[in-house]
């Protein structure tokens, strides 16, 4: 398959995001730019100005009419996705390190980051839809900080009021946000920082990634532990593919290998896994440094990664990824 | 998928060059000279076909809309600034854990047994496994390439048997020995006559590791002539693509010249890369 380079962005990208429809794809980056692109094409639509620090994280809303945005600015921002105009800006006395619009469209979650004296705190929006958007409350509609360990990733699960987070320690929980307490939580999940969580198209289960190398599936509802990908570098992200038994992984490279040795450019690659048989089967080489996102088309058939090096690149998978089948033609039920 | 022709606009000079279009396929020829002053014509074919693809009603508005920040303002299409397409990738999916790929497994610090892929035909020499000598995953830690003088055969040794296999099917004609590995290999017309009466086998060789790619025989030449006569450079290379395998010999005449070339470069920067060199094999003594 050819990837399409997607260039506009002058630093690493953080996070990119499909839209539900799979035909819009989101960038942020460090350099404080937010991007969207066509994804059929690579063509850019537009670029959402406003933000002064590295852009951490983004998330649209299934119409895809609204965006939001956190920064290291200490801004979470809305913003019209069509227009590019900025809706409307939160502030924070600290840096937002993760945004994720609710199933409804009818709330945001985001966490802020623990510094100087401030915990890290998981606020929850409620967000104004009627209008143009610009009305929107300053206050938000819970807020409480985790015990213990700092959040750095969340989503909202299926259950209403629940929301999975991961942990710099390694730990996954369910707190309900309502109360701000924690539902349920497991301590041991990894061994180091979770980089990354996406869910599954149907929320039953999430994958995680996380630097002690490894990828987990846990379900959402009683936050087993269903599969394991260990691989040898640290992940910074992990995602799902729709419709095929597979998860992609992407991530850095063991820091001592860097420069030391003659390494083929272009050697950073995503990871193809089987999802069931915990097995590598696959990797798509390209980028020039570590692979910091991963997304897939809600339909399945393309993925994009984003890297250390500024590139997203975009693939349209081609016949054979739909038709091979590696195991044999046991089809998963679903 | 078409290219302004403003873009070609600085190569056009002399011969008359045109463009037509039979079907969809858009023939575009014109006439330049290129560096060397040599007349060149430069034929492109570009083939437009109309893809067709049923979607959301609100995908299709939302491919109507207007492009806004730093796209405002700009034409329909991707800006080949911002959107470039890659060179082909490849995605292979087999079932197993075997994807380690040779440059990973450099890096490795315990052995993981190697499967037997050859039915015991191919002998690595390192490390007796079931693979060419060239594709041993354990050639860093095991030493690499053995010297390319000791069995005087050069860079065509990973398709010959260890020679004590070699020397033994011989008489009874199970194989097929060349001539260099025979008894006796050493024997006059058989080997090359070295300046001075230094065989190819004698020269005193550094191993050098680490060095690029790029790297070629020329510039090693250069790089290590610089102390004294060299008389032999090989660079290894992967046999299917050419490219580099990170290591060369270099075999000097003079003994002293390859302790002091040794010495000098060892450690050395050289196109990105710090040059690793030793004497070949720990036969010669170490510094």
């Amino acid at each position: 398959m050819r990837p399409i380079l997607l260039q506009g962005h002058e630093r690493s990208l953080t996070q990119i995001k499909y839209n539900r429809d799979g035909d819009l794809l989101f960038s942020c980056s460090k350099d404080h730019v937010i991007n969207v692109w066509y994804t059929h094409n690579g063509e850019r639509l537009g670029t959402y100005d406003g933000h002064n620090g590295t852009v951490w994280t983004v998330d649209v809303d299934s119409e895809s009419m609204y965006m939001v945005s956190g920064s290291a600015d200490n801004q979470l921002r809305l913003w019209n996705v069509a227009t590019g105009k900025c809706l409307y800006t939160w502030e924070f006395p600290t840096a937002v390190k993760r945004v994720a619009f609710s199933e409804d469209d009818k709330q945001v979650v985001c966490i802020t980051e623990q510094r100087m004296g401030f915990q890290c705190t998981i606020r929850v929006f409620n967000i104004n839809r009627t209008g143009d958007g610009t009305k929107q409350s300053k206050e938000p509609a819970h807020m409480f900080s985790p015990v213990g360990s700092k959040a750095t990733v969340c989503a909202f699960t299926s259950q209403p009021g629940i929301i999975f987070t991961g942990h710099e320690s390694g730990k996954v929980a369910l707190f309900n946000y309502k109360t701000g307490e924690e539902v349920d939580s497991n301590e041991r999940a990894h061994g180091d920082v979770v980089t990354d969580l996406q869910m599954s198209p149907d929320k039953t289960y999430c994958i995680t990634s996380s630097k002690d190398k490894s990828a987990r599936i846990h379900d959402t509802k009683t936050l087993d532990v269903i599969k394991t990908f260990t691989t040898e570098t640290p992940l910074n992200s992990a995602a799902i593919a729709p419709n095929k038994p597979y998860v992609l992984l992407g991530g850095g490279q063991e820091a001592m290998s860097v420069t030391t040795t003659s390494l083929r450019q272009g050697k950073f690659e995503t990871r193809f896994w089987h999802k069931v048989f915990e097995e590598e089967v696959g990797r798509v080489k390209g980028h020039f440094g570590p692979i910091n996102t991963i997304a897939v088309h809600p339909k399945g058939i393309s993925y994009a990664s984003g890297g250390e090096d500024g590139f997203v690149r975009v693939h349209h998978f081609d016949e054979s990824y739909f038709k091979t089948q590696p195991y044999g033609d046991l089809q998963i039920e679903d | 998928m078409s290219i302004p022709k403003t873009s070609w606009a600085d190569d056009v000079d002399e011969l008359v060059s045109g463009q037509q279009e039979d079907d969809n396929i858009r023939t575009v020829i014109e006439y330049s000279v290129n560096e060397q002053g040599k007349k060149v014509k430069i034929t492109r074919k570009i083939k437009r076909t109309l893809q067709k693809s049923v979607v959301e009603h609100q995908v299709a508005e939302r491919q109507k809309w207007e492009k806004f920040g730093a796209e405002r303002g700009n034409a329909r299409g991707p800006d080949r600034a911002t959107t470039t397409v890659g060179e082909n990738v490849y995605l292979t999916l087999s079932a197993g854990n075997k994807l380690l790929q040779s440059a990973e497994s450099e890096q490795q610090e315990e052995k993981k047994p190697v499967k037997s892929t050859t039915g015991g035909k191919v002998v690595c020499r390192l490390c007796k496994g079931d693979h060419f000598t060239a594709k041993c995953p354990y050639r860093d830690t095991l030493g690499g390439l053995e010297n390319a003088g000791d069995t005087g055969a050069g860079p065509d040794d990973d398709t010959v048997p260890p020679p004590d296999a070699a020397s033994g099917a011989g008489p009874t004609g199970s194989k097929y020995i060349p001539p260099s590995l025979r008894a006796g290999a050493r024997g006059t017309g058989e080997t090359m006559r070295g300046p001075g009466g230094g065989n190819r086998d004698d020269l005193p060789t550094l191993r050098v590791t680490n060095i690029s790619e790029d790297t070629q025989e020329n510039d090693l030449r250069d790089l290590f002539g610089h102390f004294g006569r060299v008389a032999r450079v090989y660079v290894g290379r992967d046999r299917d693509t050419g490219a580099g395998k990170g290591f060369a010999f270099v075999s000097f005449e003079d003994r002293a010249v390859a302790q002091k070339a040794m010495e000098k470069v060892n450690g050395k920067g050289y196109d990105n890369l710090i040059l690793s060199v030793q004497w070949s094999q720990p036969r010669a003594d170490p510094k």
